[in-house]
């Protein structure tokens, strides 16, 4: 995990920044992001590490619980680890961490590797969400961009009443509305299932409507505000063609302030929608984090909890060197305002 | 060019026109009914390591993939399985068990692995009473095998002290702590399932994490196993009784909506067979062709009560102190005891014949009998059995009596906490019937009932265990066949009502008469007539005292499914019931009419072959 985080880091940064940064400067920066992050991810983990510790012991037993007699549970918890002191557990988990193990589960599917399990879920959730973010990108920023254009006019005004809708309307009552109604009409099945390609789009399509709703809004503000600015004006008297100018210098600069969200975007797709796989009956992460809390299986709890915050760390990171990369202005180092 | 395309299109449709006609085969006269068993579910298993799970879920699975030394034919009478016969000897202690001989086990292949010998049966049980093994069937074992609570508990190291031995490769013998004359009914239960030891120690840790690493000597092998999508269960071809295994292919397919989706998907004929919602009944029952469809789901042996709390714990706005000294009261608790109105609690989960369902004794009808005289009609318990509790004339009456006993003494009304699980619709009514009824009939002068909803999960550690109720619905399954599995909630070191708090009962030797009656009866290992009377004296006290009021059996209910229901192995405990081996599919869903006097002709038979069996020992 490490590794990869570093030598992706490198990669990009290489790139982009050859020309721009010396070496030392780079990597002193990287190595203070580093540093903060690792800081951040071990209070995350330790605090959640603790928390699940407080549940209540009988969680650990799920059903059969009541013909349990107290030298069994007893037997149980200790096999379990969990009657060793809050530093003993602690220290083992982190002694495993850096081993590579991210332990075994304990109440959801017993004996079974914490990796494998989460391995084989997500698959799916990435799949989806990459989808969805693919096809909300396209159709969001195509849409932004019409309506940008043809600003007041019918597009616009279909476009914002798209949005509307959208934002109005819980998510919940367009995806059930959504997989009773369209499967009907064209024939698709209700539920996934891994065998069938048909039943891989509706998903991922219910998915979409909501971030394109949101990159349609927002790139079409960003576009409208650039448009409005003075150099655009220069541009236009210089001569240059309309569709040179939206290219060359609107969308670049209005795509800046939506790049440092794109990794986050990209690596949240990760976590999984919950609600859209426990309507399709989507075996990924998504409901994972909250049955395993619910049935108190603490180290797969801990593992997507590690993920998850690890992912919440690099995708700032990433977005921060995209934005950077884009708009030259923008000078991670230093503090200061426009120059 | 536009001819051309016509042309074209209309050869194709006339093609597939034709395609479709030459593929319908001649129907046969008599369609055999294809034996594939399918259907929905939404709990996922998480092992399948049966000699550590406490899960039913797990056990039904397990009981298709792994036979034991007995099990039930449709009627419930013993059958020899793994086990050809058996004896005990004269003291009671020792049972030997001949086992059947070419048995094999085979992998998630079908490919044969070894025999079944009775080494098998050592080494699974020698898992389960490894502590280090998190088994937690392990206490079931342990009450009735000679030393084996002490290997354990590690007072003892050495396993050949424990009573179960290989005396050859097929002589099973099994030493008991005690002499236990239901001890046959124990061995359907999966802690005395069978394991090859070699390939345990081979699989180790990852026994029982996926298919492949498990071996079945059942009627089923697990061809498939894909948590969260599906499991498919096929026909063990080397299986030793594969003549009486009909269904060939049972398959399952992961739903999280399964308990909404399933009677369409029913409808549609994708599975064979959906429970109906409580709230989808009436509609099912309105509509003439679904009606045809569907029929009642028999009740089992879990018993439903209402508990009274002699060790309240909840937050002293609700007066645990004031409660506690109220339901001391013999007639406060008797006012209550007559107070509820069963058919009205139950009409809320079983709006079609909510009496088929109501119990007037903890242990149920037809569990066990002593020489054809069932346990429910012993002694005090008959009468009781046949009376409902129901009484508005005698709960007034003990209403007063009780007014003027505690006058002084407590703050009337008493403040009476109901718990119940939000999850459960049928409850989440049943709790604000409840509270409306008593509380009209007694009158709120009395009592003030205050239900209070809980969320599922941790439901029972956040009220009953934690003793944070005074009047709550709790539930118990019997684990063998004798009257003892019944009392297990009572006792003073279960955590379900602490009866032996109650303050007016001590006797001599410091514990409460309940307690005593039951260890009396619990010694009385020899007669078994004696002992059934002793228990059901005690379980008459019990209901007699008000300690707490039995309500109802589980299961019931409609299901529309084409499994002919009298073809399945029956028994109340163990994993019997939950075989596929006899059981047939029918062409199509029974209707009520059919299964009623399908249930009459079943219930006569039973007795017949209960009768039957019964002599021959």
């Amino acid at each position: 995990m490490l590794i990869a985080y570093i030598s992706g880091l490198c990669d990009d940064l290489i790139v982009f920044y050859k020309d721009k940064w010396g070496w030392q400067q780079l990597l002193k920066y990287s190595l203070k992001r580093l540093v903060k992050s690792m800081v951040t991810l071990f209070i995350v983990i330790s605090v959640v590490f603790l928390f699940m510790r407080l549940m209540p012991e009988e969680g650990y037993f799920g059903q059969g619980y009541e013909k349990l007699d107290l030298v069994q549970r007893e037997a149980i918890l200790t096999n379990l680890g969990l009657r060793d002191p809050w530093f003993v557990q602690l220290g083992h988990f982190y002694k495993d961490l850096f081993h590579g193990d991210l332990g075994t589960s304990i109440t959801y599917r017993p004996k079974v590797a914490v990796a494998e399990i989460i391995e084989s879920k997500i698959f799916y959730s990435l799949y989806f969400g990459l989808a969805a973010l693919v096809i909300a990108l396209i159709a969001g920023i195509s849409m932004g961009i019409l309506m940008a254009r043809s600003k007041n006019k019918f597009w616009d005004k279909l476009g914002n009443g798209y949005i509307v809708f959208i934002s109005a309307v819980p998510a919940a009552v367009y995806y059930l509305f959504l997989q009773l109604y369209v499967t009907d009409i064209f024939n698709l099945p209700i539920l996934f299932n891994k065998s069938n390609p048909v039943s891989f789009i509706l998903p991922a399509l219910s998915m979409a409507l909501g971030p394109t709703a949101g990159y349609a809004m927002w790139m079409r503000r960003y576009m409208v505000d650039e448009l409005n600015k003075d150099y655009i004006k220069l541009a236009r008297a210089k001569g240059l063609s309309n569709k040179v100018i939206m290219r060359k210098h609107v969308l670049r600069n209005a795509f800046v302030p939506m790049a440092q969200y794109l990794p986050a975007s990209i690596l949240y797709t990760l976590v999984g929608s919950i609600y859209i796989e426990s309507l399709y009956s989507i075996p990924g992460t998504g409901g994972l984090l909250v049955d395993t809390i619910q049935r108190q299986d603490n180290p797969i709890v801990q593992a997507l909890v590690l993920i998850y915050a690890s992912v919440g760390i690099i995708s700032l990171f990433l977005g921060d060197m995209l934005m950077a990369s884009f708009d030259p202005r923008i000078n991670l180092d230093k503090q200061g305002g426009i120059r | 060019m536009k001819k051309v395309i016509a042309l074209m299109l209309t050869v194709a449709l006339s093609m597939s026109v034709l395609a479709g006609c030459k593929d319908s085969a001649p129907k046969d006269k008599k369609t055999d009914v294809k034996q594939e068993y399918s259907t929905v579910y939404s709990e996922e298993l998480t092992t399948l390591n049966y000699l550590v799970t406490a899960s039913e879920n797990e056990f039904a699975v397990a009981a298709n993939l792994v036979d034991c030394l007995v099990e039930h034919d449709k009627y419930g009478v013993v059958k020899p399985s793994l086990a050809t016969d058996w004896s005990v000897s004269s003291d009671g202690l020792v049972w030997t068990f001949n086992l059947r001989k070419g048995v094999k086990w085979v992998d998630a292949a079908g490919k044969e692995y070894a025999e079944v010998q009775a080494q098998d049966f050592v080494d699974g049980m020698n898992y389960v009473l490894d502590k280090k093994n998190n088994s937690e069937t392990a206490n079931l074992a342990y009450s009735v095998l000679k030393d084996a609570e002490k290997f354990y508990k590690g007072e003892v190291t050495d396993f050949t002290q424990v009573g179960v031995k290989a005396k050859s490769p097929y002589v099973l013998e099994y030493t008991l702590k005690a002499p236990t004359p239901y001890f046959l009914s124990m061995l359907t239960y999966v802690c005395f399932m069978p394991v090859n030891g070699k390939f345990l120690a081979e699989t180790g840790d990852k026994f029982g994490t996926d298919n492949k690493t498990l071996l079945y000597n059942g009627a089923y092998l697990l061809q498939t196993y894909e948590p969260q999508n599906s499991r498919v269960l096929v026909a063990n071809d080397k299986y030793w009784d594969k003549t009486n295994v009909f269904i060939k292919k049972l398959t399952y397919t992961y739903n999280k909506e399964a308990a909404t989706l399933s009677p369409e998907l029913f409808t549609r004929g994708e599975i064979t067979d959906a429970t109906i919602p409580t709230a989808s009944i009436d509609e099912w029952m309105n509509d003439p062709t679904k009606k045809e469809t569907v029929r009642p789901i028999a009740t089992t042996f879990y018993t439903f009560f209402y508990a009274f709390n002699f060790n309240p714990k909840f937050d002293v706005k609700y007066q645990p102190e004031n409660w506690k000294a109220a339901v001391n009261n013999l007639n406060f608790r008797k006012s209550l005891f007559n107070a509820l109105d069963k058919t009205a609690a139950m009409t809320t989960a079983e709006p079609y014949e909510p009496a088929r369902r109501l119990s007037n004794t903890i242990t149920p009808k037809n569990f066990i009998d002593i020489k054809g005289v069932d346990y429910t009609a012993l002694g005090s318990l008959a009468k009781t059995s046949s009376t409902s509790s129901f009484d508005a004339t005698k709960a007034k009456d003990f209403k007063t009596k009780a007014m003027e006993e505690l006058k002084g003494k407590v703050t009337f009304p008493v403040k009476v906490v109901m718990p119940y699980n939000t999850s459960s619709s049928d409850w989440t009514n049943r709790a604000q019937v409840i509270e409306q009824q008593m509380e009209t009939l007694l009158g709120k002068d009395f009592i003030d009932i205050i239900i209070l909803p809980y969320p599922p999960t941790g439901f029972l550690n956040a009220t009953r265990r934690a003793g944070n109720y005074s009047f709550m619905e709790c539930n118990w399954g019997p684990d063998y066949a004798d009257p003892q599995t019944y009392t297990d909630p009572f006792t003073s070191e279960s955590n379900y009502s602490w009866i032996s708090l109650a303050t007016d009962y001590k006797e001599a030797n410091g514990k409460g008469k309940y307690e005593n009656m039951v260890n009396a009866a619990k010694a009385e290992i020899l007669d078994t007539s004696k002992r059934y009377k002793l228990f059901a004296d005690a379980e008459q006290f019990l209901i007699d005292q008000a300690f707490v009021i039995p309500y109802s059996l589980g299961g019931g209910g409609f299901i529309a499914s084409k499994l002919d229901p009298f073809t399945s192995p029956y028994s109340p405990f163990g994993v019997s019931s939950s075989k596929f081996k006899g059981q047939k599919i029918m062409d199509k869903a029974m209707n009520t009419a059919t299964y009623k006097k399908g249930f009459d002709a079943w219930q006569k038979a039973r007795s017949e072959a209960l009768k039957v069996a019964a002599n021959k020992k």
